[in-house]
C-alpha cells in the first residue's frame, strides 16, 4: 500500500517528478520520436493554462496510429500557444496510454478527467476504445470528447463530436467512380467485426443503386492469413472489383495472392477505404499497383493545397520518422478536431462545456490537411472534403475530389 | 507445494503451537488500510482501488480452485465474462440495474455457468488430469472470447457501452467512495467464508486431495463431486466480481471473457502466493499498483518492465510475494475445531 499513499505524494510533487522523467525521457525522445507526457506551455497568464487531454493507442498492435495522433496534437497545441493560446490562455497537453486495452484505457482516461481534470479528451483509434472510454468522459465525466478517426457511423451521443470520415463520406462519390474504372461485378471481403459489417451494408446500397452487383460479401476471422479459397472465387466469378474491409495481418497475405493469381494483369481493380500512406508499405508496389482507397487527406493533396504542403512539412521537419500523418490513422481528424475545438472556444468566449459544444456544433475552420472543415449544426459530425487516389509505384496520385465539402450523413 | 509430506498435515491438529501469525496481521492490516483509504485518497484513486478489490474477489476465486484443491482452472475469466454480459444485457434490455436483483442474478449465472463447465470437465468417467482442465477451462474462456466478437446482439467486437448506474431504490451507484465502500463490504463477507471453508474439516479434504488425490478417495470421498463443488462456489465468486465490475466500469467487451484476463488472474495468484487467500488479494494490489505507476512513469517499456519483475518473484520465490514473510508451515495452516483433550475420538 506504500505505492498507493506515496502516490499522493507524487501528485503534490507532481512538477517536480515529471521534470525529472522528462529530462530522463529526453534521451530516449530523440530516438523514439516521443517526447514527455505532460507537455507545458512556455509561458503562463494568470488563469492558469487550458488542459487538454489526448487518450491514445501509443503502445499496442496499433500504437503506430496513437503515435501520430499524439504528435499531431503536441504540434498543433505548440502551434496554438505560439500564437497567443486561446482567450490569452495558454494551453498544456496531457497524454495518456489506452495501451489497445480497454480496461486499461478506462483507468488510464479516468486520471485525465479525474486527476487533471481537463477541459476537452481527444483520442480513441478502435469503436471498441471509443465505446469504452466515452462514458468516462462524457457521461460520468462531463468533459467534451472529440473522436477523430473514420468508423462506421451511427454514433450520436451529445457532447461527442467526431472528425473523421463516415461510410457516407467515403463511399457516395467512390464507389460510381469504381464502377466507371473497374466494374460492375463487387466482391466485399472483410474481417468479422463492427466497422467492416457497417461499411458493406452502406456501400452495397450505393452499389445496387447504380445498377452494379454485389458477388459476394463474406467476413473471415480477424487473425486469419491465408485467402486462396476467397481468391479462387473471386477469380472463377470474374469480379470486377475488390472493395476489401480485411485488417492487418490477413491483408498483406490476401493481397499478395490476389495480385499472384492474376487479378490486376486481367484488369480488376482493388479498393480499400482505410488504406494510407502507413498501409500502404504492407505489400510491394508492384502486388497494390492500381489500388484505389478514398480518404479526407493524401500526402499528395499538397501539390494542389499549400495549406496541407505547409501542414505537412511542419509534421515532417517536427517528427521525422515512422508516425507519419496520415488520414487513416485519425492525424487528419486529430488536427481538425483540435483546430474547429480552437474556433468553438474563441467564440464561447469561455471553457464552460455547454458553451463550448454549442459553438463546435456549427464551427469552420478554412485550413486543414486535406482543405476546409464545418461541423454540421445538429449532427456533432464534420463535412470535409473527400480524395480518390490510386497507388502507383509505391505513391498514391490524386484522381479526383470531391466538389465541395462532403456531407457525413449522420445522426 | 507438492513436497508437504503427508505426515505433518495428520499431526497438525494435535500439535497447535503457534509462533507469530503472518496471515491474520496482513488480514487485519490490510483490512485497516483498504477501511481508510478513501479518507486519504484522491477521488480518481479511489475509483481505481475499487477495481482492484473487484479483481481481488477474482483472484480470491481462482485462489480458491487452484490454491486449495488444486484445479488449475485457466478460464476463470469466463464465468467473470458471461456473468459481466448477463447483467449487461439485463440493464439494457430489460431496464433491470436493482442491485438486489444484478448482484445475486450475477452471482447466480456464474455459479449454473461453472456448474456446467465443471460438471462437463470434472465429472467424466476417468477423472481428469490437472492438464486436462487447464486446457478444457482455457478453451471455453477462449471460445466465449470468439462468440462475443462476432455476435452482434452482444455487440461484436465493439461490446456494450453506456451501461446504466446500479440502483438501490432510488439511489444510483455512481463509481466513488459509495460503490468502493460497497465491494469493500462484498470482499470482505466474500474472503470470510472462503476463509472459514478453507480452515474447515472440508478444507482438510481439499488440500488433501491437493496433494495426493488419490489417498482422499481410498477413504471414501467422491472427489470428483468435492472438486466441482469448489469449482462452482469459484464460479459464484468470479461471477459476482463480473456483475459488479459491469457496473463500475459502464460497459464490457470481449476480453472480459477471454484468455488475457484469464491469465492475468492465474498471474495475479502465482505472484502473491496461492493457497493462502490474502496472497491472492496482495498479488492483485502488487499487478495492479505496479502497472498503474510504471504506465505513468514508463508509458512506452511498461509492459516489458512489469513482465521482468513478474518472472524474477516467481523464478526466485516460487510461494509468491508472501512467501517472504511466511513460514511454509504456516501457509499450510491448521483445520477444523482443535480436538478435545480427553473423552473424544479423533474425528478428524
Amino acid at each position: 500500500m506504500n505505492q498507493g499513499n506515496g502516490s499522493i505524494h507524487a501528485a503534490r510533487s507532481i512538477s517536480r517528478r515529471r521534470l525529472l522523467h522528462s529530462a530522463a525521457w529526453a534521451g530516449g525522445a530523440m530516438a523514439t520520436g516521443v517526447g514527455s507526457w505532460v507537455i507545458r506551455p512556455g509561458w503562463a497568464s494568470a488563469d492558469g493554462p487550458i488542459k487538454v487531454g489526448v487518450a491514445t493507442d501509443l503502445t499496442g498492435a496499433i500504437g503506430y496510429a496513437g503515435n501520430a495522433n499524439a504528435n499531431v496534437a503536441k504540434m498543433v497545441v505548440a502551434d496554438i500557444n505560439n500564437a497567443g493560446g486561446i482567450l490569452g490562455r495558454p494551453i498544456q497537453l496531457f497524454i495518456e496510454d489506452t495501451a489497445s486495452n480497454e480496461s486499461v484505457a478506462v483507468g488510464n482516461v479516468r486520471k485525465l478527467i479525474q486527476r487533471d481534470k481537463v477541459d476537452l479528451v481527444v483520442g480513441g483509434i478502435t469503436s471498441s476504445m471509443r465505446n469504452a472510454i466515452k462514458d468516462v468522459i462524457v457521461t460520468r465525466g462531463k468533459t467534451l470528447y472529440i473522436y477523430p478517426e473514420l468508423y462506421e457511423g451511427e454514433e450520436c451521443m451529445a457532447n461527442l463530436f467526431c472528425t473523421g470520415p463516415t461510410p457516407p463520406q467515403q463511399c457516395d462519390d467512390f464507389i460510381p467512380w469504381l464502377m466507371q474504372n473497374g466494374g460492375k461485378r463487387f466482391a466485399l471481403p472483410a474481417a468479422n467485426y463492427v466497422w467492416p459489417h457497417k461499411l458493406n451494408a452502406y456501400a452495397r446500397k450505393v452499389i445496387e443503386g447504380h445498377g452494379g452487383e454485389v458477388v459476394f460479401e463474406e467476413y473471415y476471422p480477424l487473425d486469419q492469413v491465408e485467402y486462396s479459397a476467397t481468391v479462387n472465387k473471386i477469380m472463377t466469378n470474374k469480379v470486377d472489383v475488390v472493395f476489401n474491409a480485411v485488417i492487418s495481418p490477413g491483408v498483406g497475405p490476401f493481397f499478395k495472392q490476389l495480385h499472384e493469381a492474376g487479378f490486376g494483369q486481367r484488369g480488376g481493380r482493388l479498393a480499400c477505404v482505410y488504406y494510407d500512406e502507413d498501409t500502404l508499405s504492407i505489400n510491394a508496389p508492384s502486388e497494390i499497383e492500381g489500388l484505389a482507397s478514398c480518404l479526407d487527406y493524401f500526402r499528395a493533396v499538397g501539390k494542389e493545397d499549400a495549406a496541407s504542403e505547409r501542414i505537412q512539412t511542419e509534421y515532417d521537419e517536427e517528427f521525422p520518422g515512422r508516425f507519419q500523418l496520415s488520414a487513416g490513422a485519425g492525424a487528419t481528424g486529430t488536427y481538425r478536431g483540435l483546430k474547429l475545438w480552437q474556433a468553438a472556444v474563441k467564440e464561447a468566449g469561455t471553457l464552460d462545456r455547454d458553451a463550448v459544444a454549442a459553438a463546435l456544433d456549427h464551427a469552420k475552420i478554412a485550413e486543414g490537411p486535406g482543405g476546409p472543415a464545418e461541423m454540421v449544426p445538429g449532427k456533432r459530425h464534420c463535412k470535409m472534403k473527400m480524395y480518390i487516389a490510386v497507388a502507383k509505384g509505391g505513391e498514391y496520385q490524386i484522381v479526383s475530389q470531391s466538389d465541395g465539402l462532403v456531407d457525413p450523413k449522420q445522426c | 507445494m507438492a513436497g508437504e509430506p503427508a505426515a505433518s498435515l495428520a499431526c497438525r491438529g494435535v500439535t497447535r503451537r503457534r509462533a507469530i501469525a503472518v496471515i491474520p496481521v496482513l488480514e487485519v492490516a490490510l483490512l485497516a488500510i483498504f477501511t481508510m483509504l478513501p479518507v486519504v485518497l484522491q477521488d480518481y484513486l479511489t475509483v481505481f482501488v475499487t477495481r482492484v478489490l473487484i479483481l481481488a474477489l477474482l483472484a480470491v476465486s481462482f485462489d480458491l480452485v487452484w490454491g486449495y484443491a488444486g484445479i488449475m482452472s485457466f478460464g476463470q475469466a469466463l464465468f467473470f465474462g458471461v456473468a459481466g454480459y448477463s447483467v449487461a444485457l439485463l440493464a439494457r434490455d430489460w431496464g433491470v440495474t436493482s442491485i438486489f436483483l444484478v448482484l445475486p442474478a450475477s452471482l447466480l449465472i456464474g455459479l449454473v455457468t461453472s456448474l456446467a463447465v465443471g460438471g462437463f470437465l470434472l465429472l467424466g468417467r476417468r477423472a481428469p488430469t490437472t492438464m486436462f482442465v487447464a486446457l478444457g477451462t482455457l478453451t471455453g474462456s477462449y471460445a466465449a472470447d470468439r462468440l462475443a466478437r462476432g455476435w452482434y446482439y452482444l455487440g461484436g467486437q465493439n461490446g456494450i457501452p453506456s451501461i446504466p448506474s446500479m440502483t438501490a431504490g432510488g439511489y444510483g451507484f455512481e463509481e466513488g467512495v459509495v460503490f468502493y465502500y460497497l465491494v469493500l463490504v462484498i470482499l470482505v463477507l466474500v474472503y470470510l467464508v472462503c476463509r472459514f471453508l478453507v480452515r474447515s474439516q472440508f478444507g482438510l479434504v481439499l488440500a488433501g486431495m491437493r496433494e495426493r488425490e488419490a489417498r482422499i478417495a481410498f477413504f471414501g470421498y467422491r472427489v470428483q463431486r468435492l472438486k466441482v463443488m469448489v469449482f462452482s462456489l469459484a464460479g459464484a465468486i468470479a461471477g459476482l466480481a463480473g456483475g459488479l465490475y459491469t457496473f463500475h466500469e459502464g460497459f464490457v467487451w470481449p476480453n472480459m471473457l477471454g484468455v488475457t484476463l484469464s491469465t492475468q488472474i492465474v498471474l495475479y495468484a502465482l505472484l502473491g502466493g496461492a493457497g493462502t487467500l490474502i496472497g491472492a488479494v496482495i498479488g492483485v494490489l502488487a499487478i495492479e499498483i505496479a502497472s498503474f505507476w510504471l504506465a505513468d512513469s514508463y508509458p512506452l517499456i511498461w509492459p516489458i518492465i512489469l513482465g521482468l519483475l513478474l518472472l524474477l518473484v516467481i523464478v526466485f520465490r516460487p510461494g509468491g510475494l508472501i512467501g517472504f514473510l511466511l513460514s511454509e508451515r504456516e501457509r499450510v495452516g491448521f483445520f477444523g475445531r482443535p480436538p478435545r483433550r480427553e473423552g473424544q475420538h479423533g474425528a478428524a
